[in-house]
């Protein structure tokens, strides 16, 4: 029986191999989004899993009254709580904040996503080891364990236990190998460093074992059955008897679990996900999982006319119902399956660049267990929908009818696959509208007048290790170095980067007239004399400030400073206090974006302070961009040839800031294109069936005088009407939606009726276009012949 | 064998009844051959059909093997013609994406039968009908008359007590269609299979052993040759 059945099927599939392909082509690609899909939703609802998850809490800092909410806290914590509470089995402390300088054949650089650990991190969060052990790497500070393609960057294919590192001048012992960290870690180190090497340096330790500061993020792991409110108390009770000294900074938990979905952290250190962009973005998934298996039913259901014959001839030679029923289920299964296969493949090759999209680093052959589990629920739910509603119709034929010549189309459900189309063209227009809000603004930041200039500027820091008299000399010295060189045009010191400036105090200035309720927070720059000649910054009004010291207490406000601190005209020569210097004003700056467009720019005080400054921006003359990175490179190995150079463009720098909303306007879309591929690979179809059934009508049409254009009509209409309800459903959808996206953004585009428009006449033409396909050559085929096949 | 009594069909057009059949009383005996007539849109197709359960009297009684089939449940009936009944069509109907011997397997597939022996009873049949060399074609690639072989050889292959045959030999040029009335005037006399036939040629119909004439829907003339 069953291979009569996959015979016919088979053989059915080769007989329409157009509409076949498309039918399978088009679930697979659905399938396949889902798939990746929900391979990243799952990474990201399993974050950080482990068996004794429930167990391991992460310690969070308040301090309630200025709203601070960190992530770290003060060394001796763990220690304290571990040997004071019995509550607490196991403690495990990170810091990420010190990057060592490695040494690699003379080269040197930051061992970035390298981390400081405790002893018992890895038993903590149950590490195999593929070589060595902890044993060596708790007993001696210098010592390194690296994950394994680290190991192989450094050491090729040779042993690396045993072999050493050097970093910080000092040769660190590689002890063990871990494996890479899975992408659902929110640990993404490359290698690990135990604290007591870091705590080796007198200076640090000195400072972090104060316990005002916060510098370790540290894991408890509690007994199980402990509860959580009542350990945190316990913990708070031991930070009083403690950090005598200290305000009592209280500490909270939060549950491993949790820890990747947490929002109140400022400046966190893990990459955190969204809850909400999770839902939405497997609610895509899900979205374009049901619009390729719609273009199965309806596919199926279209083709049911064709199948009446077989089906009612089944009937008579015996078959019953429920047999058909299984036939056409079979039937569903089996395309499904190959569909799930071809995903499979389709998988495999696109995960590189769906890494690339998401940031992550799934690994085919390491994700196959879970991509297999989330495939074969695809699978289960597109069989699902694909089997019920064709199998119900086709087994419901009564073979009289189609013997009697009852034309099948009276039989088919012209209503449901409407609405079926209906809905994948909802699904079409909403992404095409998203993309296009999406690309406007994305179009609108780059397109912005920041207020200052960010092409040909390279910028980098002095380490922040080096003192005080040291840096103020490099800072001179190396300016006018740079400064010698032909390939750089100007070259600028300042406390931090312009692009992103995180640099704010509250309550820290004073002027004349300040409601003394007042206690701003307001942005803070420290510049020299060249920032605005390099940076291209536009006054307003007054000057900038002078080469010589005399305006070395002396500020320039941004316009909003003027504005929002109220400052009495003329502001110019008004007094203005800051960090306690006495000084004027001397300048009023145009505003310029300093932040994200996701925030507001607020009043900014510009100050004069070397003190502050670390950061170079150097801007290259003309396009002699090579040049002046080589010149950069031989000041600074010149200066500072114990510490690797790190350097970035301001424009890099810029589009950073926009990561996840580039990342969010790449998968729209690459959701829109699958989306309106898939519908119009339905409409396609759909499309040729009509015809097909149609042939004979369209014969007798030419042959009584309808022109090529009249069939042509004929035919689209239907399809035209359908994708225009679409769009009057969909508009308001996008609208809704887009709307809330777009409020992230302080500086935005108005969301306009003709994005929409647009979006119904792109998703109308593409449409268009599928039909006239065949339309046009059923109109211009000859009508005799196909009167002759009826 | 058969006995239809008192047999009405009728279909609802625009609020009137429309009357096909009109009070048919019928007897068949089991080894019968009987030929339909009657002009276009007599009914025949009607009757047969009915006879054959794929289309339910508007009222009157039908007896079939001393079951009354009317008052079967849709299970039992299907039952009861996949025991008794093979059809056999003007249109051949044969199911265009399975080849010669797979069309003849389908009845036996679902009456659940081994797959050896489904195979025995197919080749036993492609032997009998002298078709073994085309098992493997599909139906497009046969002529008219062959396909129809295969069409009886289909209904054969199920070992039915009753052929009905809806015009038969409609579709074949003459010389086809006296071949395939041999072959039914020869599963009647050796096998004992009763056959009902609608036919327009007189010819054909004197193969039979009654012919019934059919005239707007009354059986106008019953007469045994
Ligand atoms: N489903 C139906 N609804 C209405 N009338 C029908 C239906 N099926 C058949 N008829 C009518 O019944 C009459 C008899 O049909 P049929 O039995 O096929 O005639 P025959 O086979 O003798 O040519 C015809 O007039 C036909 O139009
Ligand atoms: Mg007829």
């Amino acid at each position: 029986m069953l291979k009569n059945y996959f015979q016919t099927a088979w053989r059915n599939i080769i007989k329409h191999k157009a509409t076949s392909f498309i039918n399978i082509f088009g679930l697979s690609v659905g399938m396949t989004a889902a798939v990746l899909i929900f391979l990243w939703a799952q990474n990201e609802r399993n974050f950080d899993s482990q068996p004794d998850q429930k167990q391991i809490y992460r310690l969070t800092t308040r301090v309630p009254s200025i709203g601070w909410v960190w992530e770290s806290t003060p060394l001796l914590l763990a220690e304290a709580i571990r040997t004071e509470l019995p509550d607490v089995q196991k403690t495990a402390r990170l810091n990420t904040n010190n990057l060592p300088v490695v040494s690699l054949k003379g080269n040197l650089f930051y061992g970035k996503d390298y981390a400081y650990v405790d002893d018992d991190w890895f038993s903590m969060f149950n590490y195999r080891f593929i070589a060595g052990s902890t044993t060596a790497f708790n007993a001696n500070p210098f010592s390194i364990i690296l994950t394994k393609s680290e190991a192989r960057r450094f050491f090729a294919d040779a042993n690396p236990v045993g072999q050493s590192l050097h970093i910080d001048s000092v040769d660190y012992q590689v002890r063990g190998i871990v494996p890479d960290a899975s992408p659902n870690s929110s640990f993404q180190y490359k290698a690990f460093l135990p604290i007591s090497a870091l705590l080796t340096n007198p200076k640090i330790r000195a400072n972090d074992e104060n316990w005002d500061n916060a510098n370790y993020i540290t894991f408890v792991k509690l007994a199980p059955g402990v509860n959580m409110e009542r350990a945190t108390r316990k913990i708070n009770d031991v930070i009083k008897l403690k950090g005598k000294a200290s305000d009592n900074v209280p500490v909270s938990m939060i549950s491993l679990s949790d820890m990747h979905f947490e929002t109140e952290i400022q400046n966190s250190v893990f990459n955190h996900g969204n809850k909400n962009t999770v839902l939405i973005i497997s609610l895509i998934g899900g979205l374009l999982l049901l619009i390729a298996c719609i273009n199965y039913v309806n596919l199926s259901t279209a083709k049911a006319g064709l199948r009446a014959k077989e089906v009612s001839i089944r009937k008579i030679t015996g078959a019953s119902r429920s047999d058909l029923f299984t036939q056409f289920i079979g039937e569903s299964f089996l395309t499904s399956l190959v569909a799930a296969v071809i995903t499979l493949i389709l998988v495999r090759f696109f995960l590189p660049l769906f890494n690339e999209l998401t940031g992550k680093d799934f690994d085919f052959r390491y994700s196959l267990p879970i991509l297999l589990q989330v495939s074969g629920v695809t699978l289960i739910s597109s069989f699902i929908l694909n089997s019920i509603y064709p199998a119900l119709l086709l087994s419901s034929f009564s073979p009289i009818n189609v013997f009697r010549g009852v034309t099948i189309l009276k039989v088919k459900d012209n209503t449901f696959r409407k609405g079926l189309v209906i809905i994948q063209f909802i699904v079409s227009v909403i992404l095409i509208a998203a993309t296009l809000v999406i690309y406007k603004q994305m179009q609108f930041i780059q397109q912005k007048d920041l207020g200052y200039s960010k092409s040909q500027v390279v910028s980098f820091a002095l380490p922040f290790t080096i003192n005080r008299d040291r840096k103020n000399a490099l800072l001179k010295t190396m300016k006018q170095e740079l400064l010698a060189q032909s390939a750089v045009q100007s070259v600028t010191t300042s406390n931090q980067p312009l692009v992103n400036m995180g640099s704010a105090c509250s309550g820290c200035a004073d002027w004349a007239g300040r409601d003394t309720s007042l206690r701003p927070t307001i942005a803070q720059l420290s510049v020299d004399e060249d920032f605005q000649k390099t940076m291209d910054l536009k006054m307003q009004s007054g000057r900038w400030f002078n080469r010589n010291t005399s305006d070395k207490h002396n500020v320039v406000l941004n316009e909003t400073a003027l504005k929002t601190l109220s400052i009495r005209e003329p502001a110019i020569g008004q007094q203005f206090v800051f960090k306690g210097d006495t000084g004027q004003i001397i300048g009023i700056a145009k505003d310029f974006t300093f932040k994200s467009m996701h925030d507001k720019i607020g009043p900014l005080v510009i100050f004069n302070n070397a003190d502050w400054r670390s950061y170079f921006a150097v801007r290259i003359s003309g396009n002699h961009t090579r040049e002046a990175l080589a010149a950069v490179e031989t000041v600074w190995k010149k200066n500072l040839p114990e510490v690797p150079l790190e350097y970035s463009f301001l424009d890099e720098q810029f589009s950073e800031l926009y990561t996840e909303d580039t990342r969010t306007s790449h998968l729209t879309l690459i959701f829109a294109c699958i989306a309106i591929v898939i519908s119009s690979l339905g409409v396609f179809s759909l499309v040729a069936f009509e015809v097909e059934h149609r042939t004979k009508e369209i014969g007798i049409r030419k042959i009584l005088g309808a022109p090529i254009k009249g069939i042509v009509s004929m035919l689209s209409a239907d399809f035209v009407k359908l994708v225009f309800i679409s769009i009057l459903v969909a508009s308001p959808i996008a609208w809704w939606v887009m709307n809330k996206w777009i409020q992230n953004f302080v500086y935005r585009i108005p969301i306009n009726w003709w994005m929409f428009a647009i979006a119904g006449v792109i998703a109308m033409l593409i449409t268009l276009i599928t039909i006239s396909f065949q339309a046009i050559k059923a109109a211009m085929a000859n009508p005799v012949k196909s009167l002759r096949t009826e | 064998m058969i006995a239809l009594k008192n047999i009405f069909k009728w279909y609802n057009v625009g609020g009137n009844r429309n009357f096909i059949l009109k009070d048919i009383n019928l007897d068949i005996q089991q080894g019968e051959f009987i030929s339909i007539m009657g002009p276009s849109g007599s009914g025949k197709s009607t009757l047969l059909n009915i006879i054959g359960m794929l289309d339910e009297a508007s009222e009157g009684t039908y007896i079939f093997q001393d079951q009354e089939v009317f008052r079967l449940k849709e299970k039992q009936r299907s039952q009861l013609y996949k025991d008794y009944i093979g059809f056999v069509f003007q249109a051949y109907h044969l199911i265009d994406e399975l080849t010669v011997y797979e069309n003849i397997e389908t009845p036996l597939i679902y009456k659940d039968m081994k797959s050896s022996e489904r195979k025995a009873i197919v080749a036993d049949i492609l032997d009998r009908f002298g078709i073994v060399g085309k098992k493997d074609l599909f139906p497009n690639q046969l002529s008219g008359g062959q396909q129809q072989l295969v069409g009886i050889a289909r209904a054969l292959a199920s070992k039915p007590k009753l052929i009905l045959a809806d015009e038969p030999t409609g579709n074949l040029n003459s010389k086809q269609g006296e071949e395939i009335m041999e072959l039914f005037k020869q599963l009647n006399k050796e096998d004992g299979i009763t056959i009902i036939q609608v036919t327009h040629s007189e010819k054909n119909a004197a193969y039979g052993s009654r012919i019934i004439n059919l005239l707007d829907g009354r059986i106008d003339t019953n007469t045994t040759l």
